[in-house]
């Protein structure tokens, strides 16, 4: 093995710096792709400024409320700051929650809750303030509920009263159980995206799955390029056969995209806040033997290392598609479910070790060391 | 010594080799002639293993192909005639690359040593920008890493230049006397064959090879 190394490392030496790019390149284009995605989806939410001149229970509810709005980056600043942001068009409009808000909410009154401002550029003013208005009303009429029930039990039964306090307490579990709006956002950000506020559209292990196939692929031309007419009567003449060469660079390459794949785990983790745990190292080790071997098996079909690279190519393009590592196939996949089973890539993205499709490029290769060498090769 | 036994290669019904004996002694270098497609090549690739005879034996050394074919390669260097090295590496990195893959273990000076036998100075250089004489050359010692005592060779002088033939025969004329290996090699070019050979096989039917072949006043076997 330290021989069929040392040959390996003269070749990689020679071309040091376009594989250093291929072996990197699943790790660079997926921090890029997801770095970018969420630049564009933070620079696509809506600038708000809110000014909150009350400091109440209620008053401070609604900031968290706009805050929490996928669609909006509010900002908290004071009124006179507002206007001038508004002027010079940072802002898209702003809200002012009067003092006084809760004392008038509590007596029922709706008049002057909020100001708002807006600009001729404000393209986003209506639907934003029908936002806050739809909230608003949501507090005013918990209140209106809580009064009439309070009422209500005052005349018929005084011995049994339940407080105001404890109306608005259930009418707020209940909202918080039924609000779907609401729980749509928190099912995200419970889902292990960890730190971070922002949904991200696209899968980061899905996209450096389809960046280490290409990467694998472009790498295994080595096979082509060496398999050469003259060459191989060599290997008649020497210490290894050539499907032993063949096999010990494969076992040579395995080794050395796994030591890249776990800089991938860590630098994800760093940059990404991706979590580690045994399943995703158990699902990389199994996912790159099947595709490094499917590789070296494609590779041994073609004398044209060109032509191999356009097959590579298409076939990326067909799993970029087809495979639900970077577009969703849901549509697909509930039509017909056999797709899940039949995605070869499907037990990496479940980020499960086992996956039987790696019984069949294993099997393939061993029955291609089986067959012997050919005597005239 | 190189034993060969009745050989006969065909085909299909295609009969390429038809009853070829001869022997080879330690020291000799034999020279193979004959018109394109006669056969040469295929006899030197059975000779070398590569390719498995329709009927007949050869045994090298005591040794029988068909029993020991795998020792037998050992003693065996074979020069293709496609020129088979690393364009991008060095003749330094092409010879340290194949000794890795060598039965033998080898020196840098012992691999720069088979080079400089046969004039091949360029130690450091790059093979693609060497000349075509010096391609064939690094081809040869590639083939003499470990050693063989049955060196077969398939046109190693083929389209290089006077000085370069030369030198390469010259080195041949060396392995067979100093080393004492068995040399056979095929050519098209006759005066290089009848100054080089101490015998030559013609194979094929064209008369015209035969008619050449006695004004070289050599031992010669047709077939
Ligand atoms: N693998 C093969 N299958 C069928 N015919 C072959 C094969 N190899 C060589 N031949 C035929 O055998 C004949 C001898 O070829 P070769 O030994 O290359 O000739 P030479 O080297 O003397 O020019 C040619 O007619 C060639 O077509
Ligand atoms: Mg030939």
């Amino acid at each position: 093995m330290m021989s069929i190394i040392h040959t390996r490392l003269m070749h990689w030496k020679k071309h040091w710096i376009s594989h250093l790019f291929w072996f990197l390149l699943p790790i660079l284009a997926t921090v890029c792709m997801i770095q970018i995605t969420n630049v564009v989806q933070e620079d696509s939410k809506i600038p708000i400024g809110m000014v909150v001149k009350e400091d109440s229970e209620l008053a401070n509810s609604l900031l968290e409320t706009m805050k929490s709005s996928p669609l909006l980056r509010v900002y908290e600043l004071s009124e006179s700051e507002a206007r001038s942001q508004i002027e010079s068009h940072e802002l898209d409009s702003a809200f002012i929650i009067e003092d006084g808000y809760e004392a008038k909410i509590l007596h029922g009154s709706r008049n002057r809750l909020i100001t708002s401002y807006q600009s001729n550029l404000s393209f986003a003013y209506t639907p934003i303030r029908e936002m806050l208005i739809s909230y608003v009303q949501q507090d005013t009429g918990k209140v209106k509920a809580a009064h009439t029930i309070t009422d209500l039990q005052e005349r018929l039964q005084p011995e049994a009263m339940v407080s105001f306090d404890e109306i608005i307490a259930k009418t707020n579990e209940i909202q918080a159980q039924e609000n779907l709006l609401a729980t749509t956002f928190s099912s995200y950000n419970d889902e292990g995206v960890g730190m971070k506020n922002d949904i991200s559209i696209l899968n980061t292990w899905g996209l450096w799955a389809i960046f280490s196939i290409l990467s694998t692929l472009l790498l295994t031309d080595w096979l082509i390029k060496e398999r050469r007419p003259g060459l191989m009567p060599r290997f008649a003449f020497m210490r290894f056969t050539y499907k032993n060469y063949a096999i010990q660079n494969l076992g040579f390459y395995v080794i050395a995209f796994l030591l890249f794949d776990g800089l991938s785990i860590v630098v994800f983790k760093q940059l990404l806040s991706e979590s580690i745990d045994f399943n995703l190292i158990g699902a990389i080790i199994s996912f790159r033997i099947l595709i490094s071997t499917s590789a070296f098996l494609l590779a041994l079909l073609f004398k044209n290392s060109y032509f191999y690279y356009s097959v590579s190519f298409i076939l990326v393009l067909f799993l970029i598609i087809l495979s639900g590592a970077i577009l969703p196939i849901d549509g697909l996949t509930k039509r017909f479910p056999w797709l899940l089973d039949a995605n070869p890539i499907q037990p990496f993205l479940d980020q499960t070790f086992w996956n039987p499709w790696l019984l069949v490029p294993l099997a393939l290769v061993s029955i291609w060391i089986a067959k012997g060498e050919k005597l005239n090769a | 010594m190189l034993k060969v036994q009745s050989i006969t290669k065909s085909y299909g019904k295609k009969l390429i080799l038809n009853q070829i004996s001869f022997s080879v002694q330690p020291g000799e270098i034999i020279g193979l002639v004959g018109e394109n497609g006669a056969g040469k090549s295929t006899l030197l690739n059975i000779l070398a293993t590569l390719a498995s005879p329709t009927n007949g034996n050869i045994v090298l050394y005591e040794k029988s192909y068909r029993e020991k074919r795998k020792e037998v390669r050992k003693q065996i260097g074979y020069v293709p005639q496609d020129i088979a090295i690393w364009e991008e590496f060095s003749v330094e990195e092409n010879m340290v690359f194949f000794e890795k893959l060598s039965w033998k273990r080898r020196s840098k000076q012992e691999l720069q040593q088979l080079c400089l036998d046969m004039e091949l100075d360029k130690w450091k250089e790059p093979v693609k920008t060497l000349s075509g004489g010096m391609k064939r050359k690094l081809n040869m010692a590639i083939s003499l890493i470990h050693e063989p005592d049955l060196l077969l060779l398939d046109e190693p002088t083929v389209g290089i230049d006077l000085k370069s033939r030369k030198e390469i025969g010259n080195h041949l004329k060396n392995l067979a006397i100093k080393e004492n290996k068995m040399i056979m090699y095929t050519s098209h070019d006759m005066d290089e064959i009848s100054t080089l050979c101490d015998s030559i096989i013609c194979i094929g039917e064209d008369p015209f090879y035969k008619n050449l072949l006695k004004e070289a006043n050599k031992q010669i076997v047709t077939f």
